[in-house]
């Protein structure tokens, strides 16, 4: 019998800690990010923008580089954590839901202006795998989303 | 019998068909992508005929789409409704004038046929496609670019005039100093202003032989540097080259597994020379550094420019030809070239290639003049083409990946070639087209004023009937 994980309530530290482990993992991580954040700064801030879903804003905030996560952890989203990040992401939470429940790419959301990008954008568009690979992982943390 | 085909055909010498005697292969195109019907179907015999249909179609609140070979992918070489001039009827090869190096050819000839022609002369066009079954009218609408076009520019570079009916029913003769507002917007121009009937095309002398040196590259950016290289030495007469996968197994991509490939990038350089004088193939090939020097051919050189041929047999013969050609091909800045192929190739399932190819071409960006040829700012460019054929079933499968590689080469500075397949919104065509949209609009206000020539595609004006997919 396949035991199917309980889902995890998005924004929470035990969230932020199963996609970590996720991403150490993660095979397809390993491989098409082993380049990321090489001699440069790979870190991301992922910007939850409240609407309808989301009653408060949250920033996920990940520290990247060849292939491996070593912090995932939700964060103020101060003008500090935004230095710290090499790119920020920033999009309204129900976007973010419909990329992580795969019914958008990331790609689309970026290249279409819906996600807006803080950082060396050709960057980020120059590593797709390791996004994509990133996106996959995250999509992939059972959870519970705020309704 | 219908009414309105009576009365074209009263009008002209060539043939009119209504809807229900078109054939079917002439409701879509190569693309495969889009499937719809026209009213009528003319297939004329001279520029009269054209004219007279061009009116016909005016008088009657017609749309009229013009057809070459049907090689597009997009709302193009179809008809919803409208009249669809079959251009191959008129098909001529005329004048060959020797001294002053120029051919005449009507507008439905196949750059094929004027190869034949041209070849007992010693002749030849500077520009030719890879595909030599496309028509002289129907390539020079796109701009038309192949091996030559580093150092001539495309095929539109190299008309010396051209016979246009235009959307309002005149026929009238332009070239590059003579009404050459409506032949820069005839060239590349879509089908937009008016309909070509016959080119007066530039020739040059060839030499009987060439010689190709078949390089293989292992690292795109030395790849890179070496086709920059070839291409500032003039050394060579014509630059081909492919990005080409080595299957190595299967990995995730985005959590399915999919085979993955080792990517190499052939590369074709070629020399023409006369018998009895080969080339000095170690002064061609010095300072240049491939992975390694795979193999030397030499081909008479009526027969290197048809040289893909075998390779389109293969596709027909493996039934890849009547699949879904949705081709995303993109000129590049230099710079972020090698960028785009890190980003889409890593991740291209090998399979998607069976029955087509990817290709790179290197190119100088002031070799052309085209004003409707829309490229990246800067000099040294670099084509890029995933040429796919997709059995119709896995088409919405492979569809998202397309968009993006189109978005991404966008993003990343490039300008999309318009004969494949390009779905735009209106701000998009906005800003492929930059600073020429306006001008290429008031082209299209002026020269076709009821706005019926070749809708669907470029919304250059406010009708634009919807199209069936045919996948």
């Amino acid at each position: 019998m396949t035991h199917v994980p309980d889902p995890i309530p998005f924004g929470t530290p035990a969230w932020a800690a199963a996609l970590r482990e996720g991403l150490n993992g993660s095979s397809e991580y390993r491989n098409a990010a082993a380049k990321w954040g090489v001699g440069w700064n790979g870190n991301l801030l992922l910007a939850f923008e409240a609407d309808g879903a989301l009653a408060a804003p949250l920033h996920l905030f990940l520290e990247l580089a060849a292939g491996r996560c070593t912090r995932a952890e939700f964060v103020g989203g101060s003008g500090r954590d935004r230095a710290e990040a090499g790119f920020t992401l920033r999009a309204p939470f129900s976007l973010w839901r419909d990329i992580l429940e795969r019914r958008v790419l990331a790609a689309t959301a970026i290249l279409t202006g819906k996600m807006k990008v803080e950082g060396d954008r050709l960057a980020l568009l120059r590593h797709a795998g390791a996004n994509r690979a990133l996106i996959h992982v995250t999509g992939s943390v059972p959870t519970r989303f705020p309704s | 019998m219908s009414g309105l085909r009576d009365q074209l055909k009263r009008q002209i010498e060539g043939a009119v068909r209504d809807a229900g005697a078109v054939p079917v292969e002439r409701t879509t195109n190569f693309g495969h992508l889009f499937r719809s019907a026209p009213r009528l179907l003319v297939e004329p015999r001279t520029a009269e005929d054209v004219r007279a249909t061009v009116q016909f179609a005016r008088a009657k609140g017609l749309t009229l789409s013009t057809r070459g070979a049907g090689h597009s992918q997009s709302h193009l070489g179809i008809s919803d409704g409208g009249v669809l001039l079959a251009m191959g009827s008129l098909g001529r090869v005329l004048e060959v004038d020797d001294r002053a190096l120029t051919a005449d050819v009507e507008a439905g000839a196949l750059w094929g046929d004027v190869v034949a022609r041209l070849k007992p002369l010693g002749l030849a066009p500077p520009v030719l496609t890879n595909n030599l079954n496309v028509t002289v009218g129907g390539t020079l609408s796109v701009a038309g670019i192949g091996v030559a076009s580093f150092r001539y520019g495309t095929q539109g570079d190299q008309v010396v005039s051209l016979d246009v009916v235009t959307g309002d029913g005149e026929a009238v003769t332009c070239g590059p100093d003579r009404n050459e507002d409506l032949f820069w917007s005839v060239v590349a121009g879509l089908g937009q202003v008016g309909v070509i009937t016959r080119a007066r095309l530039k020739l040059r002398r060839v030499k009987p032989l060439t010689r190709t040196y078949y390089l293989l590259y292992d690292d795109a950016r030395r790849f890179l540097e070496d086709a920059r290289f070839a291409m500032d030495s003039g050394r060579f007469d014509h630059i081909e080259s492919w990005a080409s996968p080595s299957p190595q197994g299967t990995k995730p991509v985005g959590g399915r597994r999919q085979v993955f490939a080792r990517w190499f990038f052939p590369f074709h350089l070629t020399v023409e020379f006369d018998p009895g004088a080969p080339p000095d193939d170690a002064a061609l090939l010095d300072g240049l550094r491939p992975y390694e020097n795979l193999y030397t051919d030499d081909l008479p050189t009526a027969e290197f420019f048809s040289r893909l041929e075998p390779v389109f047999d293969l596709w027909k013969r493996g039934g890849t030809w009547e699949h879904v050609h949705a081709w995303m091909e993109a000129v590049m800045p230099w710079e972020t070239a090698p960028d785009l192929l890190d980003a889409i190739l890593p991740d291209l399932p090998p399979s998607i290639l069976v029955g087509g190819h990817i290709l790179l071409w290197p190119a100088k960006g002031s070799a052309s003049r085209s004003r409707l040829f829309m490229r990246p700012p800067g000099e040294n460019l670099v084509g890029f083409g995933i040429l796919p054929a997709i059995p119709p079933k896995y088409w919405p499968e492979a569809r998202p990946m397309l968009d993006t590689a189109s978005r991404l080469s966008i993003a990343m500075g490039g300008k999309r070639y318009l004969s494949g397949y390009v779905e735009f919104t209106e701000e998009e065509w906005r800003e492929h087209f930059g600073p020429m949209w306006e001008p290429f609009r008031a082209s299209k206000r002026r020269f076709d004023p009821d706005v019926i020539l070749n809708p669907g595609f470029v919304p250059l004006d406010e009708r634009r009937p919807a199209a069936s997919p045919a996948a």
